[in-house]
């Protein structure tokens, strides 16, 4: 479960559309791939969400995060040209240079229009302008220019795709439907480049793609949440989210996953792991706090870690301003599993905080 | 009846915002045939005697009565046939029209009263001033002595009862000057005119029917011989 | 300080004491600056501000995509897609009717979506939550605050042939004073016009880095030939050189009015030097120099200069206003939308014509401040006045006259200098010298003969007037010369516009064969071009008193980085009905059917000349994705527009451009059918759209009622500067009665009525109109030749035919000849009101 923030704001304003006409998530969902890793029209919105951790040869990192949504808006009229508005489709990129100790971030809005953006298996490219990923055989190439920064990255999975939840859906409400598909490739592994401010790095390391899609999801109780994914140096990874409601109260819904080095997932309950907040915190300038600290147990799994992170400043504000604010940035992690100490990279996602979240209906 | 009467005029001039009187109760009467010299010092009062008794200005006070009508009384149009029927006029400065020949400048009243036959009238006129054959000249091709005969011409051409002239010997030498005098004379016999003139020239003091003296805008002598 | 009283005493005393006189003298100055300034604001007003609300909605932009026909729209997304940090706007310009005010405003339509993603503030479309909420509702549209409309309002739109309600969403401000525009989705732009596939432009904002043409060239390699990446607003500056040759001449007829007014001060001048002779020779007795006098001569006219300039500056920007609508009208109906903008008081026109207005007063009154500083001291002694004018060598003058006459006439045969007919001007400006120099002569002539004609008919003051008139013969040339100079450009461009008027007529003959025309109801300019849909033309070829159709097409293109027009026709059509003219001489079918075999264009003459492209070349033309080399069959004579078209056979065109849509329908009757009846069925089958229908007739009444709006201006001009010259006529008559009260006093000594010298003064008064009006003509017609032939010619490209107009010249003669005898009243009332007794006492 990932920040659909964008879409969350356009959709407050969107509120006619009906969903009727519009599948849910329901369990039983058969994956196909390629296939399954592009758009789905009959569902009311969808992402695709690439974060990774990188490093240049003399050591730099840098985290970044390039999402594409897209988001039903109009489907009723049957004969429209191009630059009818049917979906929506919003993309956020980021960098951090974690080192340098600076945070970048960018937004765009747009439709589908003669080509300008889409997620098409004809085209075997998920794209929004010049902020893309084309899928070539089994490799991802991640492309993303932004006037201060641009990335270039090859991104081979080490693993098969992770059906998130259980049955095909990752359940989120009560009712039937309050759900998503959910795919993750857990452990990307990256070759390229990331250029920032007229240097070029070559960089290597591990990224993360979600990919969800659905109709309806969240409840009004649920206010935001703590997403976090986790890389482990033992080829392993973890995936765990909080939701939280406006009482305070943590969700049962909430949720996690375990994926092993051979690539096998373990679904994982509320009430088998646990994260807490550990203390420090980040205020932003919009007086938002943010615990950027964070203490994380999988007792059934023996792992004890501790999350940090480089840069607390990993803030996303909309330019526009019309969305709410959220934090989302690269983190690294340190602990044991078992008696083994372990360390890890990961991103961490954190909403509601500036105010509650209207979450998507 | 005479054909010119002034009774008790006066007439002020506004010089300054200060009124100035340029006449103070002046009356003289004067008939047809009579040769008038008006003589005084510079200032006292002549040029305004003969500008009311020309109908060009009006008393303050008073009457100028011309052929027995008052000119205070008449509109502008029945002023200028008065001036152009009963009334010539002759300059110190002859003011002849630079820009017309002898002929149109003696013609000029005539035309401007719309007569017919002018040229005719004219080449008689300037035959009484022994100017035959000047006719087709310009002013300035003439001498002092022959434009201000010139002048007297055209003041005559009309016929009229009244002639005024002002110091018409003053910018000729003296020997010149007695003869306009000496024409001036015999015209006024000849067409039975009142001559009026303004003068310093002592010979026109001495062939004057009457002398009028004046004196800070009064009248201090009349001698009619 | 000495100099200071000295110029108090002589220069500024007199004019104090003769303030009518003054006042005329300072207002004619004050004309000619404001007329100078008002059309240089106007100017700029009104060629400044095409588009410009387009622009300023769009924000920065450094390249533009564009192509004639449109950009095909599949290209932003390659665009979209391109590797570099660029922003990509996509957008339809068009334009659309606000039914209820009949307001014609820019339509554009944009990708709010996109805009909106960027933080909606930057396209300033107002409250963000209902920009999203109504974004993309085929029915939002967004207005400019200027218009006065509120959120929710619905407002009825004519967009091409079709009405349609739409509700306004938001309200935009008006960015730098410019005119509001109507803002739409571009899907609703699309749906709205018709117009499906191409879209006007991509707008592109790059990085500095590294360079504008490097990202140019990066860009163009990314498009197809015939689309074309240039700087953004080029076609703004196209249109600004476009409208360099319209805006230059009329500036140069501005001039006129401080020609006028040259001759004027010269006149003031003069009469003060002549009148103050002996004071100047006191003066100088008393020991002032010669450079002393000169300067204080100078400095009066400067004086007069200053004060007409400070009068004129304000009264030029209020000219302004009025001068803005009539330009906006002729640049609307010759070149390209324009909305008129503000008109705003720029210190460089401002300082302009105020150094114009003082320079003018300087140089004009130099040649008579030097005659002050050369009179001698003894003139203080000498006795009488000399005449004013004595001195004028008539004969020398006219062969100087002549010199100059045969100089104007060699540069009226030289070519354009820098895309400029700068000879051309010159020639006019020496022809004006030229008959200045014969004025003498002239007047000598007619004053004599008028003497003796009028003399029965008027009396004898017409003697005198006439007799007048000739003694102060530089005084009456310089008065007529500057009349005359006003009646002459009058006559020279009434000439010129009557020409064109015929030749237009002429050429409508041939250009309009058609029954009965159709246009869509949406206002069409030079670069305006609402179309029909193509159903509707079907509809009716198909109806049965309709014996054939032509269906025309234009697009708006940019040829060699100038605005064109590009027109499509239909051939086969056009060989049965039509009788054009052409350059060549050729016949019509036999120029067409060459068209066809060679799949080629024809080009108007303006193009020809503008591009310099003659029958048997080849032009290059971009169209839609596509550059394609075409050779020019022939050149025809248009007068429809002075932007230059190209025409084309339309199934040729719909190769390149393949939008049937329609801009104009020409229809030809069967022989049987009568119009009544086919317009009544015509009427019948385009019920729901918003069509135009005009009979043959009709068409040119609306054609000659455009031309005649488009000159409207010219007129303006000319009358002002007659206007100026009759109040400078009042003013030196004035001063000419002041100067001869002596005579005119003398005339009452001798029985003169009143009423006769009011007569005498206006005879002279007519005098002055008759010989202004004489010489006017005849330097006119002169003139109206080098305009015809020389300065339109390479100005515009337009041949027209030489043609006497009669009523126009012989009404504006008129007009001018009674302006110059009622100038003469007021001088009149002044010379019955003197004291003729001063004669009397004068010495």
């Amino acid at each position: 479960m990932r920040s659909k923030l964008g879409c969350t704001g356009v959709v407050i304003f969107f509120a006619v559309v009906t969903s009727a006409q519009y599948r849910d998530a329901l369990p039983g969902y058969r994956y196909q791939f390629p296939r399954d890793h592009f758009n789905h029209p009959d569902f009311q919105t969808e992402w695709w969400y690439y974060t990774g951790n990188v490093k240049s040869a003399a050591g730099r990192r840098f985290g970044f995060e390039l999402t594409f949504f897209r988001q039903v808006i109009d489907r009723r009229s049957p004969d429209t040209g191009p630059w009818d508005v049917r979906d929506l489709y919003l993309a956020n990129l980021a960098l951090s240079d974690l080192d340098g100790r600076t945070f970048l971030h960018a937004e765009r809005t747009n439709r589908a229009g003669p080509g300008i953006a889409g997620a098409n298996i004809a085209e075997d490219r998920i794209w929004n302008g010049n902020w893309e990923v084309r899928w070539q055989g089994a490799e991802q190439v991640l492309q993303a220019t932004d006037e201060r920064f641009a990335l270039r990255l090859t991104m081979q999975s080490a693993k098969p795709p992770v059906i998130q939840g259980q049955n095909g859906v990752s359940q989120k409400g009560k009712s039937r439907g309050r759900a998503s598909h959910y795919i993750s490739l857990t452990r990307l592994d990256i070759k390229g480049a990331v250029q920032l401010a007229g240097t070029t790095f070559e960089v290597t390391g591990t990224a993360w793609m979600d990919h969800e899609f659905f109709t309806h999801q969240l409840d009004d109780y649920q206010v935001g949440w703590d997403w976090m994914s986790v890389q482990l140096q033992d080829n392993t990874e973890l995936m765990l989210y909080h939701i939280r409601r406006k009482d305070g109260s943590i969700d049962p819904y909430s949720a996690g996953t375990f994926v092993d080095a051979s690539g096998s997932s373990t679904h994982l309950r509320r009430d088998e792991f646990n994260l807490e907040p550990a203390g420090a915190t980040w205020t932003s300038p919009d007086h938002a706090v943010y615990p950027i600290r964070w203490k994380i147990s999988v007792p059934r799994l023996g792992i004890k870690l501790e999350c940090s992170t480089l840069l607390p400043s990993q803030e996303v504000t909309s330019a526009s301003g019309v969305l709410p604010a959220y934090w989302e940035g690269a983190i690294i992690l340190a602990g044991t599993k078992g008696a083994l100490s372990l360390g890890g990279v990961g991103y961490l996602e954190m909403t509601g905080y500036d105010r509650p979240m209207v979450a998507l209906r | 009846m005479p054909i010119l009467s002034i009774q008790g005029v006066s007439k002020d001039y506004l010089t300054d915002e200060q009124p100035v009187r340029a006449l103070n109760n002046v009356s003289l009467e004067i008939s047809r045939g009579e040769f008038v010299a008006l003589v005084g010092r510079s200032g006292c009062g002549k040029s305004t005697l003969l500008s009311l008794a020309g109908a060009m200005d009006f008393p303050t006070s008073g009457t100028v009565q011309v052929n027995g009508v008052a000119t205070a009384s008449l509109q502008d149009d029945a002023l200028a046939r008065l001036r152009r029927e009963k009334i010539g006029f002759v300059f110190q400065s002859f003011q002849l029209i630079h820009t017309l020949t002898v002929f149109e400048n003696v013609e000029l009243p005539l035309l401007l009263a719309g007569k017919r036959n002018a040229r005719q009238t004219a080449t008689e006129r300037l035959a009484w001033v022994e100017l035959d054959g000047f006719g087709l000249r310009y002013p300035h091709q003439l001498s002092g002595g022959q434009m201000q005969r010139v002048a007297i011409a055209r003041a005559l051409v009309q016929s009229p009862a009244v002639l005024l002239a002002d110091e018409p010997t003053g910018n000729l030498d003296s020997t010149t000057g007695n003869v306009i005098l000496g024409l001036l004379q015999r015209l006024t016999r000849q067409e039975n005119t009142a001559t009026i003139m303004a003068t310093h020239n002592a010979e026109a003091a001495i062939l004057a029917d009457v002398l009028v003296r004046m004196r800070d805008g009064q009248i201090t002598e009349v001698t009619r011989r | 300080m000495q100099r200071t009283i000295l110029f108090y005493q002589l220069i500024l005393r007199p004019l104090l004491r003769e303030p009518v006189r003054t006042v005329l003298t300072i207002l004619a100055i004050a004309l000619g600056v404001a007329m100078v300034l008002a059309i240089d604001l106007a100017g700029t007003a009104a060629a400044g501000s095409f588009q410009s609300s387009v622009e300023t909605l769009a924000g920065k932009n450094d390249l533009e995509v564009v192509t004639a026909g449109g950009v095909p729209e599949n290209l932003v997304g390659s665009l979209e897609g391109l590797p570099y940090p660029l922003k990509i706007a996509p957008r339809i310009e068009d334009y659309a009717v606000v039914v209820e005010t009949k307001q014609t405003l820019p339509l554009l339509g944009l990708d709010l979506v996109a805009e909106a993603g960027r933080g909606a503030g930057s396209i300033g479309l107002g409250d963000e939550a209902d920009t999203w909420k109504y974004l993309t509702s085929k029915e939002s549209i967004w207005l400019g605050e200027s218009l006065g409309r509120k959120s929710g309002e619905t407002i009825t739109l004519l967009i091409n042939d079709q009405t349609g309600t739409y509700t306004v969403r938001g309200i935009f401000p008006d960015l730098h004073g410019s005119a509001a525009a109507i803002v739409m989705d571009i899907s609703a732009a699309q749906s709205a016009l018709k117009r499906f596939g191409r879209i006007d432009r991509v707008l592109i904002q790059t990085p500095s880095y590294p360079g504008l043409e490097e990202w140019q060239q990066r860009i163009r390699t990314a498009l197809p030939d015939g689309v074309q990446v240039r700087a953004a607003g080029a076609g703004t500056n196209e249109n600004r050189r476009m409208l360099a040759a319209f805006r230059w001449n009329l500036r140069l007829l501005s001039y006129i009015a401080l020609v006028v007014g040259a001759f004027l001060i010269y006149n003031t001048i003069s009469v003060s030097v002549v009148r103050r002779r002996t004071e100047i020779g006191i003066v100088r007795a008393l020991g002032a120099s010669q450079s002393l006098v000169l300067a204080a001569f100078v400095g009066e006219a400067a004086c007069l200069g200053v004060l007409g300039a400070l009068v004129g500056m304000p009264l030029g920007r209020f000219l302004a206003g009025g001068a803005v609508q009539l330009m906006g009208a002729t640049v609307e109906a010759l070149y390209v939308t324009s909305r008129p903008g503000a008109i705003a008081l720029t210190s460089t026109p401002t300082l302009l014509a105020f150094f114009l207005g003082v320079g003018v007063a300087v140089a004009s009154a130099y040649s008579p401040a030097r005659e002050a500083s050369l009179v001698p001291p003894i003139e203080a002694m000498a006795h009488g006045r000399r005449e004013y004018g004595t001195r004028v060598n008539k004969a020398r003058d006219l062969w100087i006259a002549l010199a100059v006459g045969l100089a104007a006439m060699a540069a009226s045969f030289a070519p354009a200098l820098v895309g400029k007919p700068l000879l051309g001007y010159f020639a006019i400006l020496l022809l004006i010298c030229a008959s200045a120099f014969a004025m003498p002569a002239l007047v000598d002539l007619v004053t004599g003969i008028a003497s003796r004609l009028l003399k029965q008919v008027l009396g004898v003051e017409a003697v005198l007037a006439s007799r007048s008139l000739s003694s102060s013969l530089r005084r009456t040339s310089v008065l007529v010369g500057a009349l005359s100079t006003a009646i002459a450009m009058m006559t020279a461009v009434g000439i010129m516009v009557g020409s064109f008027r015929e030749t237009v007529l002429l050429w409508m003959n041939d250009q309009l064969p058609a029954d009965l025309y159709l246009r869509p109801a949406g206002s069409p300019a030079a670069d305006r071009h609402p179309t029909i849909a193509v159903e509707l033309t079907d509809k009716i070829a198909r109806l049965p008193g309709v014996a054939a159709i032509d269906r025309l097409r234009e697009y708006e293109i940019s040829y060699e980085d100038m605005p064109a027009g590009l027109g499509s026709v239909e051939l086969n059509i056009l060989r049965s009905y039509h009788n054009a003219d052409f350059l060549s001489g050729r016949k019509t079918n036999e120029v067409l059917t060459e068209l066809r075999d060679s799949n080629g264009v024809l080009v108007s003459e303006p193009f020809a000349n503008k591009h310099r492209v003659k029958a048997g070349d080849y032009i290059t033309l971009s169209l839609g994705e596509r550059r394609a080399a075409f050779p020019v069959v022939d050149v025809y004579y248009d007068y429809s527009s002075e932007r230059g078209s190209v025409l084309i056979d339309r199934d040729l065109l719909l190769r390149y451009l393949p939008d049937p849509a329609v801009s104009n329908l020409a229809i030809y009757l069967a022989p049987t059918a009568s119009v009544e009846e086919v317009r009544a069925e015509i009427e019948n089958a385009v019920a729901g759209h918003q069509v135009l229908i005009f009979t043959n007739r009709d068409l040119r009444g609306e054609a000659l009622r455009i031309f005649d709006r488009t000159f409207a201006i010219t007129y303006a001009l000319e009358a002002i500067a007659v206007l100026i010259a009759v109040m400078g006529i009042a003013g030196a008559l004035l001063a000419l009665v002041i100067d001869r009260r002596r005579e005119l006093g003398l005339l009452r000594f001798l029985g003169a009525a009143s009423g006769q010298i009011r007569k005498l003064i206006l005879i002279e008064a007519g005098l002055i109109g008759m010989l202004a009006n004489l010489a006017g003509v005849g330097l006119g017609f002169a003139l109206s030749l080098i305009l015809i032939y020389v300065i339109n010619k390479q100005s515009f490209g337009w041949t027209i035919r030489f043609h006497w107009p009669v009523a126009m010249p012989l009404g504006a003669l008129t007009m001018v000849y009674a302006a110059t005898v009622l100038a003469g009243l007021y001088p009149a009332r002044i010379a019955v009101r003197l004291n003729p007794v001063e004669v009397a006492h004068e010495e």
